[in-house]
């Protein structure tokens, strides 16, 4: 028995194949990345000079850096916000009918399997000043057309209203599952007890499906601090840098102006951010809701 | 009064469900229009006469099903290749008796579904431009075969550890290697997990945009997602050949999303609690 399960060479031929791609695609890219982040590199030329934290002090200096930063947290703060009462009520609304269940599950689903870049091109074509969805709709109450994706004021909002157009189906039908997992005799027993459906909601489902919303919480500030496509695809980083964000700010330097060293700071910050943010999360609020058992 | 309150979920879901499928029709309309003016004089419905020119135009003019075939091949061999490793290296450290280098291992690639991996870009890009594969399709394999590992282990290695040990017990008492033991039992026996993982590497990688961006720059090498973006800056002025593009690209993700949508959505939620 033990002699089939201990062969040292198949061992290692099972291991190695994966192990290996995960400590090039990883582990070495953290290190590298930390490593060019302390030169002046270009990405290219063969000498490289390390120029201590010049990198990262460049970034703190620049406005442009900052900007990013900020539209980071309004992506944070736009889920956190908006997206997740909507999808709580959703999921709420969805677990209580009886009638077309599976279609709304399907349908609010839909958008969240399809490629970022056809639904930021598509959002594009609703966003269009003279020919989209979106001005034709405010048209009808007589409102003058916006130039969603052109104007300053109104870019980084467009976006985020695709972002969460994308993404909010998907969370809705994680949060469902949880609330269908929810034993009926507690519904039940409230509702012999006079609750009604409004008290029942706030009173007991929603304690009990806390641990899944700090899930979509958490969920939702790890793919803020990615975002990158829904940006390049609808905007580039414009109108004049004011929908960038860490990651589309890393890659204009980087790939664009053959600032390696410098991207690679920026690598290294979205990183350092991205822990802090989650660390803050899981100290004060994630340790708070404790753990219910049913 | 109660039919009214069973109404008044149907009413916010229903706007719920418009908000979602109206920009589908939208494009679905102006894809048969004949050209701009046609959609800005009536932007809501069909138009008086259907034309189908805007497809022939979108079909060939994209080059759509070159940016299709690319992208089916490259997300099936990266996603086949990333379950073949990944359920080695899981029935190795599960089933294999070396637990406390397989506790390492493990811990190791559970690390890996922390980093986040597009802050990850320019590295790999460093790496694709040493080994001289840029602007090849390897250089997206590579890759996407590599960042589905942590996620696929992790679920795969949940469910072969669920497997009972009388199986393998049996097996290896009846001769079966630990090879045959992998190929001819835990395999067969993992398949609704196997499933369940391809779907997600495969969309993963079917919509993956980032990297085939940057790391591909002949035309005819591009995938669907970045073959779009090219396809739309080059006809940014014509909306009804643009969304006769919109419609083929998203088409066979729907075909497929109504075949397996319980699949999908078990498949995608799960993977993303674990994560």
């Amino acid at each position: 028995m033990n002699k089939a399960l201990r062969n040292p060479l198949i061992y290692l031929i099972f291991v190695i194949p994966a192990f290996v791609l995960f400590l090039a695609f990883f582990i070495y890219p953290v290190f590298t990345a930390v490593n060019n982040s302390f030169t002046s590199w270009n990405g290219i030329s063969k000498n490289i000079t390390y120029i201590g934290f010049d990198n990262f002090v460049t970034a703190f200096n620049d406005a442009a850096f900052w900007k990013s930063v900020k539209n980071n947290v309004y992506f944070i703060l736009f889920s956190c916000l908006i997206q997740v009462p909507l999808i709580v009520i959703f999921s709420l609304l969805i677990a209580n009918v009886k009638k077309f269940k599976g279609l709304y599950k399907t349908a609010v689903f839909m958008p969240s399997i399809m490629s970022t870049a056809v639904i930021g091109i598509l959002w594009g074509f609703i966003y269009n000043p003279d020919f989209g969805l979106a001005n034709k709709i405010l048209g009808v109450f007589g409102v003058s057309p916006v130039y969603w994706l052109s104007d300053k004021d109104w870019a980084m909002i467009s976006i985020l209203i695709t972002n969460a157009w994308q993404w909010t189906g998907f969370y809705i039908v994680m949060v469902l599952a949880a609330i269908l997992a929810i034993p009926k005799e507690l519904e039940e027993a409230a509702a012999i007890d006079g609750a009604t459906g409004f008290q029942r909601a706030t009173k007991i489902t929603i304690p009990l499906i806390m641990p899944i919303i700090s899930v979509v919480i958490m969920l939702s500030i790890a793919g803020a601090m990615k975002a990158a496509d829904i940006v390049l695809v609808m905007t580039k980083g414009g109108p004049a840098g004011s929908t960038d964000v860490m990651a589309t700010y890393m890659i204009r330097y980087a790939i664009t102006s053959f600032r390696h060293g410098f991207g690679n700071s920026i690598a290294v910050l979205i990183f350092v951010f991205t822990i802090i943010i989650t660390v803050l999360y899981q100290v004060l609020i994630s340790k708070r809701t404790e753990r219910i058992e049913y | 009064m109660r039919a009214l309150k069973k109404t008044i979920p149907h009413i916010f879901l229903m706007a719920y469900l418009l908000v979602i499928l109206y920009p589908f029709l939208f494009v679905l309309f102006s894809s048969v229009k004949t050209n701009n003016q046609d959609i800005a004089s009536n932007p809501f419905g069909l138009p008086g006469s259907i034309t189908f020119d805007n497809y022939i135009n979108a079909w060939v003019n994209a080059k759509i099903s070159t940016y299709f075939f690319n992208s089916l091949y490259i997300g099936v061999l990266s996603a086949c290749l990333s379950i073949l490793f990944a359920a080695m290296l899981a029935f190795a450290v599960t089933r294999m008796r070396y637990t406390k280098i397989s506790a390492v291992v493990f811990q190791l690639i559970l690390l890996g579904m922390l980093i986040p991996n597009n802050s990850l870009l320019l590295p790999i890009y460093g790496i694709m431009r040493k080994l001289d594969i840029l602007d090849t399709h390897m250089a997206l394999i590579l890759p996407y075969v590599a960042n589905a590992i942590p996620f696929s282990v992790v679920i795969l290695a949940a469910f072969m550890r669920s497997l009972p040990g009388e199986i393998e017990e049996a097996a290896v008492i009846d001769g079966l290697s630990s090879a045959g033991l992998f190929a001819r039992i835990i395999i067969p026996l993992t398949v609704p997990a196997i499933v369940t993982v391809f779907i997600i590497n495969f969309l993963g990688n079917w919509n993956e945009f980032l990297l085939a961006n940057y790391f591909l720059s002949s035309e005819e090498l591009r995938t669907l997602p970045v073959g779009m973006v090219g396809f739309r800056d080059a006809y940014n002025t014509n909306y009804a050949q643009m969304s006769a593009g919109i419609i083929f690209s998203v088409l066979p993700v729907m075909i497929i999303y109504a075949i397996l949508q319980e699949k999908i959505i078990e498949g995608v939620t799960a993977g993303s609690v674990k994560g």
